[in-house]
Formats: structure tokens, C-alpha cells, sequence
């Protein structure tokens, strides 16, 4: 009951701080742009004026992108045709899970640990302006509670990585070599492959629950004005152990409701053609709204979870 | 035990050689013929075998000596040339134990009596030879000393006693577990060609070549065991000691190879690929394999049936299919009558797993099989051709696979994302081959890379443009004419040449040559396209003022073809106009641009070089075309596109920070 409760004020605030998801997202769009120019020019003086372009339009040229792929460098080699609708996600998700971003192109690594911490200096005024009375969104606020609070989030995020790379070492250095062990010895494919996508499981939710006590210290850094970050993630993992079900109930409740959004995107998109200037405008609209539903259900998670630590204090 | 069979193996042996009849109706001469009684000791991993080999010498030149492969001598040191040259392309092998290691060791070696010899030791003269590189750690090539010379014509009977140690998986053989998969495993006669013998040591990059004869072997092993092997699977007999004997016997044919397992799932069934023609097809399934039954079936049905359509009916009347052991490094390999597949127990519609490696194995069936090419000296003329018959015959049957990744083991198909025949080979080709020539030595090649993308993706290339440039029908009445001439021959690029040129109506090697024998590169390229109005004229013309003051309705157009690789081939040339018109044209490519002026009433919409594609191995299609308005559209989806991923993806990845 309690989840359902700090859900629904969750989402009541959410209500009033739409511009706050607007301004997130368009921090996104903008930062991604940034990337979007060069690659744009290079697709441009690949296809050129190649009829290549006209059968791009109508379907996927393959032996244009093999082209295209043979000489790509940087940027230019995450451009691949399993970016279309589910392999997105998926390419995403696996990067993260198996922490295949390390080979990922080096400006798209140093690119994305910008984006990181930038939005850990959003979140200092996403929370803040939760902190209001009634919370509403001013530009100003918002940057001056960021601004506030970076340093203890900043302090905080390098805390969590800490956790990760304790994790991470745990599952490489002991884990992977005994699934290894077991996969050389193995009779078919079928043990490996559960392993692995066992131990993706389980990397996977503890990068959520990682994820989520520290949800919980930033709030509690904000709330409390908590200067000594060790002790607010310390205090969190309590919060979080003494609350279990309250805490991953709420927390799994969003993560369910973006997994669904997240399929019902990948559902329409893969039956939007995007042959003429109309589809493709659609398709594009509905990307948008995608990452707009993805930035306000991370906003109403954190929301949700303000609300349930003011609700068990 | 051991000793009864060596005794039975030689008086069979002798009823063989010395009763025509029991040679039965053969499809060629039968110059090297194996009758093998085998044991493979489970326990040991090893196989102890008594070989009677009698060789027939078919050529015009006499011999004193013999000239054997020891071929899994390669796995019994870290210094052999195999694992040299495999270290050198960073493929080494690590962690082998005392007992991983292989090898195939002669304890004796005798001359026969014979009409033509005296019962004689060889063992004395057994030395070991280095043909291509002087190694003295590596044992994969001996020869004997005869008594005597060996006339044209003559053949020599010898009994050889050998023990194999089966070594790890390697190189598609060894042993995994219970799973045994025996290749290259026996005391191999080389082949004797112009007064010498052709018997190279074992390469890491390289296969076989042997001459063709008659292999009747019994394997005798545990009960439990399922066994396959090349040939015809005659008997069973249970020794009632546990162990069960298997014969096999296969004439005609240039190798045998064989494997046992108790995890084998085995289906059988006997195909009518052509109108009265059989022949019986085996699966050895793994089991986690078996709901891929009916594909792995139905590729070996589509590869037979094709192939006899397309190169000549398949004349053996067996084929069998190994689906190979996890881990067990034998996958994607080529015996007469026998092959390996490959598959992953999770597979979709549209991903050519299991269907593409089954069919290029059985493909080898035809090129080095019964088109018996030297696979050391001359392995564009099986990969390349095998290649070129695997996407042939797999597009035909199954048309264009889709763009498939995996994500977490589990693969993912794109529906939207065809891939053409035309792709296939082509990365390899445009990236790496052109650090090398088509034909050249297998071991001499600069690098791996080099290698696939020569004899595998450049010959497939080459032929699949030759196809298109002689016409479809030419082509296939050629190839088919090439593989039927050459079946249980030994045939060289000429034979090859001289087919293609008889069917071409004129001498092709100026075609040929280019990538047999050159690294250049194809690449055809518009690069020009423009329409402007007619100038009005304006002058003197003919002692005449003329300043025209309205604009003519015609336009002046410009198309300026390119060569910007070396190699030199005819072309077509498109141009469409925006009226619909369209003007065709052909240039010679000799020189390295030609330029095309048009004077129509519209302008022109598009110019294509090679417009029909024939010239599949032209490495930048994109650069074939050109649009004089561009559709810009696909940048903006396809950027589009790639955004939302990359805003995903940061979005996502937020979950490592705030």
C-alpha cells in the first residue's frame, strides 16, 4: 500500500514539473546533437549523391553500409543496421550489462562520462526542486540547487563507481573465470549461454540496486543538507535494508512501467515503414516522445522515491 | 585381439588387390587404395591400425622412393611448421598437457610380395623430409627407399603398423570428451606427379591433396559408441567383448575420415535429388541440437540437389552430415562423402545457421572432392569455387538471409535489413586482398586475413563476375563443363582457363589473369554528372551574325566515367534523362576516364556505371551512381535514427550516475 501511495504522489508531482522534463529532455536532444552533426556529414560524403540514398530511404542498403563500415572510424562504427527499434535498446543494454562501452569509440566514452556527470548535476536540481513546498520549475532554482548540490552528488557517484568496480572485479576476476572453466567443459553451448545470461541478470540488478540506494542518499543529502556523503550512502543502504519491500517494490513498479513503455515503443516503431517525409517525420516524433517518457519516468522514479523517504522518516 | 585383425586385414587386403572383381565398377583409376583395420583404445585416446596400402604407379616416370603425410605429427610438438606458422598468426596453442598432444607414429612398414617385389624391410630407409621448409622438430612428410625402382604402371603393396595418438581438439580433429573426430589421421601416400612427388608438410593455413583410390576400413571401438565416416557403412559386428566393428568402404574417392561419439542422435534417409538418382543422406545430430533436424536435413537435400543440377550428379551413394561437439574444434569441415556442419541451438528463420556451412562442406564434396585440386598450391580453386557454390545454391534455395545479431548468446534477426549475393566476400576482398595474388602457395600468403580474402571471397568474386559477364546460361554450361571434365583429375589454373575460354568463344586470360595472377583492385566510378541549357549561339557563323536571344528547350549534358582501380574490364554505362529517356553505352575501361555528352530535351536524372551489377568485384558500388538531385530524405531518417539511439543510450547509462 505504501508503494502505491508514494507512487501516486509521486506522479501528482510529476504534474506540476513537466517543464522540468522538457528542459531534461531537451538537455538531452541538444547534447546528442552535438554528436548527430558529424555523423550526419558522414553519412552525407559516403552516400554523396549515390543512388545508395534513394534505396536508403526504401529499405536498408546493405552493401552501401558494408562500405560505409569498412572505413568507418570513431564515431562513425556505431552506425550499424541494428540500430533500428529493438537492437537499440538492446545494443544499450548489453553495453551496460556486459560493459561493452569500454570498446566503444573513445569520444563516444568520453562523451557519455560528460553526459553522466552533467546529469549528476541535473539531479542536484531535479531534487531540489522537489524540496519546494510545491514544487515547481524555475531554470534559475533549478541550476542553483544543482549547483549546490554537485559536489556531494559528484563525491557520491564516484562512491557508487567504487561499488561497481568492486562488483565488476568480483564477477571478472572470480565469476567469468569459473563460467570459463565450466563453458571448456561443458558438452554443448546451452551451459555457457545460461550462465552468462544468468550472471547478465544478475550484474543487471545489481547495477539497479546500486542505482537505487544511491537514489536514496542523494535524496537524503538533499533533504537532510547531509554533508558527509559516506555517511548518507552508508544511511541509505540501511534505509534501503530496513524498507526492502517498500523500496525495490517502488523501485521495481518503474522499472516494470519503463520496461512496458519501452516495448510498446519498439512495437510501433518497428511497424512505421519510414519510406516517405511523413513516416519519417512520425518515426522521429515517436522517438522523441520516447525519450521524453524515458527522462519523466526517471523524474517520477526519483519523485516516487522522495516521497517514500519523507513517508518512513 | 589386435594381432587376429592385422592377420584378417592382410589376407582381405590380398583378396582386395589381387581379385579384379572384388575392386568392383569404379569411377576412376584407383591409384592409391587403403584397406585399414583400426582400433581406437577409449582409455588411451589412441588408435592403433594395421594399413595396407597398395599404390599403382600411373605415371610416365619411374620411382625409387615413396613419399608419405604424417600429418598429425603437426600436434605432437610446439615446433612443428603448423603450430609455427599458427603462433605466427596468433593462434597458438595454450595450456597443452602431456596428453593433448597428437601424433601418428609408423612401427613398421613392409613391402608386400608382389608380382613386381620381393617381400622387403622399409623401415631402415624411413626418413623424414622437409619439401617446403627445413625443420628438423617437424615430422609430417617421410619417405622410403625402395629396393627397386617403380615402373610406370607397376603398383607396390605395402603393410604399415601405426599408432595415433588422438590429440585435443585441433585443427578439426582430436578428441573432446566421449566425441572423436578422426582426420588426416593415417600414414597418406603423396602424390606422384612429372617424375616427382607432390607431399608438402602440414601448413597451418593449408589442407590436403591426395590421389584417388579404394579405403575399406574397419574401425572397431566400444558398443556404445555411433560412428560415421566417408563411404558406405556396410557392417556391424559385435565382437562380444563390448566392442562392436564397423566397416566402411568408399572407392573413388581421395580421403577418409571418421567419427564416434554416444551422443550422436542419428536420422537416415534415402533422396531422390534427380529423377533415379539416390543417394542416402546421414545426420549425426548432437542432441541439444535436435529440433535442428528438419534444417540441417533439408540443407543437405537443397546442397545435393543443386549441386548435381549445377555441377554434375553426385555419384556416391552416401552422404553424411556431422553435426559437430561443442568445443570440439571440428565444425565446418570437408571429407569425401562426409562433412561437418555447425550450428547454435538458438536459430531463426532468415540466419543461414546451420544451412550455409552445411552446404559449403557438402559443396567441397565437389571442389576437392570429385574436382580433386591441389588444396596446398592451389586453394582459390576449392574455397573460391566452393564459396561461389555455397551462396549460389543457398540464395537459390533459400533467398537473401537478413542482418542478424546476438544479444546475451540469444540472436536477433532485422527483417527490414536484406543481405545480397552481392555482399557476399566483398568486406574481405575491398579490406586484405590485395596484400596478395589469388594464386600462390596456401602457407605463403602474408597473413590469415589474406588468405580467406584471396582463395575464399576474391575467387568467389571473380567467378561470380565472370558468371555475369559471360551470361547466365554460358556460365553454367561452363562451370558444369569445368567440374565434370575435372571429376577424380588433378586439375591447375590452365584447365580452368582453357574451359572458360572454349565456352567464352575466345582466349579469356586477359580477364582471368587480372585476379589470378594480379592484386589489383576494381573500382568503376561516375564522376560527373551535369545538365545545363543549350548556350544560345551567338558570333559569326558562316560569315553571319547570329545573337539569339531565346533559350532553346535542349539541354547539354555531361556524364564523365571514371576507372579508379587498376584492373581493366568493359563496362556499362545508364543514363537516364527526366523525361524517362534513357541512353546505354559501353566503354572498353582501358583508359582511366571516358566522357559521354548528350543533347536532350530534359535533363539528365541519373548516371549508373555497371548498371545491371555485373562487375561484383568492383570494391565501391556507392560510388557507382550518381543523382543529379540527390534524395536527401534517407540522411535525416537514418540520422534520425542513429539519434535516438545515441539519446538512449546516454539516457541509460545515467543509471552509473545521477
Amino acid at each position: 500500500m505504501k508503494i502505491f501511495i508514494n507512487f501516486g504522489k509521486g506522479f501528482m508531482t510529476m504534474g506540476k514539473t513537466t517543464k522540468m522534463v522538457l528542459f531534461l529532455f531537451l538537455v538531452n536532444l541538444l547534447f546528442s546533437l552535438i554528436l548527430a552533426v558529424p555523423m550526419y556529414h558522414s553519412l552525407k560524403s559516403s552516400i554523396g549523391t549515390s543512388e545508395a540514398g534513394n534505396r536508403m530511404v526504401d529499405s536498408f542498403d546493405y552493401i552501401w553500409w558494408e562500405e560505409f563500415r569498412d572505413e568507418a572510424q570513431g564515431l562513425e562504427r556505431t552506425f550499424t543496421p541494428a540500430i533500428i527499434g529493438k537492437g537499440a535498446i538492446l545494443i544499450n543494454l548489453e553495453s551496460l550489462i556486459q560493459m561493452r562501452f569500454f570498446s566503444a569509440p573513445p569520444i563516444l566514452i568520453g562523451f557519455g562520462l560528460l553526459y553522466i556527470i552533467l546529469h549528476t548535476f541535473l539531479a542536484g536540481g531535479i531534487l531540489s526542486t522537489f524540496n519546494q513546498d510545491i514544487p515547481r520549475f524555475a531554470v534559475k532554482e533549478f541550476l542553483q540547487g544543482a549547483g549546490s548540490h554537485f559536489l556531494r552528488f559528484l563525491a557520491l557517484m564516484l562512491f557508487s563507481w567504487l561499488f561497481l568496480l568492486v562488483i565488476g572485479a568480483f564477477l571478472s576476476s572470480v565469476i567469468m573465470p569459473i563460467i570459463y572453466d565450466i563453458s571448456s567443459n561443458s558438452y554443448s553451448e546451452i551451459i555457457p549461454f545460461l550462465l552468462v545470461l544468468a550472471l547478465s541478470a544478475i550484474t543487471f540488478f545489481l547495477l539497479l540496486f546500486i542505482q537505487m540506494v544511491f537514489d536514496y542518499a542523494r535524496i537524503k543529502v538533499v533533504l537532510e543538507d547531509e554533508n558527509n556523503v559516506l555517511k548518507a550512502a552508508v544511511k541509505a543502504f540501511g534505509f534501503v535494508f530496513k524498507h526492502p519491500f517498500s523500496t525495490f517494490g517502488l523501485f521495481y513498479m518503474i522499472f516494470f512501467l519503463n520496461t512496458a513503455i519501452t516495448v510498446i515503443y519498439i512495437l510501433v516503431k518497428e511497424i512505421i515503414p519510414q519510406s516517405d517525409i511523413l513516416t519519417v517525420l512520425g518515426a522521429f516524433f515517436l522517438q522523441q516522445l520516447f525519450i521524453f517518457a524515458l527522462v519523466w519516468i526517471r523524474c517520477l522514479l526519483y519523485a516516487s522515491q522522495w516521497e517514500l523517504y519523507r513517508y518512513l522518516k | 585381439m589386435f594381432k587376429k585383425y592385422q592377420a584378417l586385414s592382410f589376407f582381405l587386403a590380398l583378396l582386395f588387390f589381387l581379385t579384379p572383381a572384388a575392386s568392383q565398377e569404379t569411377f576412376c583409376k584407383q591409384i592409391a587404395n587403403y584397406t585399414m583395420d583400426v582400433t581406437l583404445d577409449t582409455e588411451a585416446k589412441m588408435i592403433r591400425a594395421t594399413e595396407i596400402l597398395s599404390w599403382t604407379n600411373d605415371t610416365g616416370y619411374s620411382t625409387n622412393e615413396l613419399w608419405f603425410h604424417l600429418y598429425w605429427n603437426a600436434f605432437q610438438n610446439n615446433m612443428s611448421i603448423f603450430l609455427t606458422e599458427a603462433e605466427r598468426r596468433g593462434r597458438s596453442v595454450s595450456g597443452f598437457k602431456k596428453d593433448d598432444w597428437g601424433y601418428c607414429r609408423v612401427e613398421s612398414i613392409m613391402v608386400v610380395a608382389n608380382p613386381y617385389f620381393q617381400e622387403y624391410d622399409l623401415m631402415p630407409y624411413l626418413e623424414f623430409r622437409y619439401p617446403d621448409v627445413e625443420n628438423l622438430f617437424d615430422q609430417t612428410v617421410f619417405s622410403v627407399r625402395l629396393p627397386s625402382a617403380l615402373r610406370p604402371g607397376q603398383t607396390i603393396l605395402l603393410r604399415i603398423e601405426f599408432e595415433s595418438k588422438v590429440p585435443r581438439p585441433i585443427s578439426r580433429t582430436g578428441v573432446y570428451k566421449d566425441y572423436y573426430f578422426i582426420a588426416q589421421w593415417f600414414p597418406k601416400i603423396g602424390v606422384f606427379q612429372n617424375g616427382r612427388w607432390n607431399c608438402h608438410q602440414y601448413h597451418s593455413a593449408s589442407e590436403y591433396f591426395a590421389d584417388y583410390g579404394t579405403y575399406d576400413v574397419r574401425i572397431t571401438l566400444p558398443s556404445s559408441f555411433v560412428v560415421g565416416a566417408s563411404g558406405e557403412h556396410r557392417e556391424k559386428i559385435d565382437n562380444g567383448d563390448g566392442t562392436t566393428t564397423h566397416h566402411f568402404f568408399q572407392h573413388s574417392v581421395h580421403d577418409f575420415a571418421w567419427t564416434a561419439s554416444p551422443r550422436f542422435l542419428e536420422y537416415t534417409e534415402n533422396f531422390e535429388f534427380a529423377s533415379g538418382k539416390r543417394t542416402e543422406i546421414t545426420l549425426l545430430l548432437q542432441p541439444e541440437h535436435k529440433r535442428l533436424k528438419d534444417r540441417y536435413l533439408n540443407a543437405v537435400r537443397n546442397a545435393i540437389k543443386y549441386s548435381s543440377l549445377f555441377y554434375g550428379d553426385y555419384p556416391y551413394s552416401t552422404a553424411t552430415c556431422v553435426d559437430p561437439a561443442y568445443n570440439s574444434r571440428s565444425g565446418g569441415m570437408e571429407y569425401p562423402t562426409f562433412f561437418t556442419g555447425g550450428a547454435y541451438f538458438i536459430t531463426w528463420k532468415g540466419i543461414p545457421r546451420p544451412e550455409g556451412v552445411t552446404i559449403h562442406e557438402f559443396g567441397h564434396g565437389y571442389f576437392y572432392g570429385l574436382v580433386g585440386t591441389n588444396e596446398f598450391e592451389n586453394a582459390w580453386m576449392d574455397e573460391g569455387f566452393t564459396s561461389f557454390l555455397d551462396s549460389e545454391i543457398y540464395y537459390t534455395a533459400y533467398g537473401e538471409p537478413l542482418y542478424n545479431r546476438s544479444f546475451f548468446g540469444i540472436p536477433v534477426t532485422f527483417k527490414d535489413v536484406k543481405i545480397p549475393i552481392e555482399s557476399s566476400g566483398i568486406s574481405g576482398h575491398r579490406q586484405t586482398s590485395n596484400m596478395d595474388v589469388l594464386q600462390r602457395f596456401a602457407w605463403e600468403f602474408l597473413e590469415g586475413e589474406s588468405y580467406g580474402a584471396n582463395s575464399y571471397s576474391k575467387a568467389e568474386l571473380m567467378l561470380r563476375t565472370l558468371k555475369r559477364y559471360m551470361g547466365e546460361d554460358v556460365f553454367a554450361r561452363m562451370i558444369k563443363a569445368y567440374s565434370q571434365r575435372n571429376w577424380f583429375k588433378h586439375p591447375q589454373p590452365r584447365d580452368f582457363y582453357a574451359v572458360v575460354s572454349e565456352f567464352a568463344g575466345r582466349d579469356m586470360s586477359w580477364f582471368l589473369d587480372q585476379f589470378v595472377y594480379g592484386s589489383d583492385k576494381l573500382d568503376y566510378a561516375i564522376g560527373k554528372v551535369s545538365s545545363q541549357r543549350e548556350k544560345k549561339p551567338e558570333g559569326w557563323f558562316d560569315g553571319e551574325y547570329i545573337k539569339r536571344e531565346t533559350e532553346t528547350n535542349r539541354y547539354l549534358s555531361e556524364v564523365i566515367v571514371r576507372r579508379l582501380g587498376e584492373v581493366k574490364l568493359p563496362v556499362d554505362i545508364l543514363v537516364v534523362f527526366e523525361d524517362g529517356n534513357e541512353a546505354r553505352e559501353t566503354w572498353d575501361g582501358q583508359y582511366r576516364w571516358k566522357r559521354f555528352i548528350y543533347q536532350q530535351p530534359s535533363r539528365i536524372q541519373k548516371a549508373v556505371v555497371d548498371p545491371e551489377f555485373k562487375l561484383v568485384l568492383d570494391i565501391n558500388r556507392t560510388n557507382n551512381s550518381q543523382m543529379r538531385k540527390p534524395n536527401r530524405l534517407a540522411l535525416f531518417k537514418w540520422v534520425s535514427n542513429w539519434l535516438a539511439w545515441l539519446q538512449h543510450a546516454l539516457e541509460f547509462f545515467t543509471i552509473l550516475g545521477g
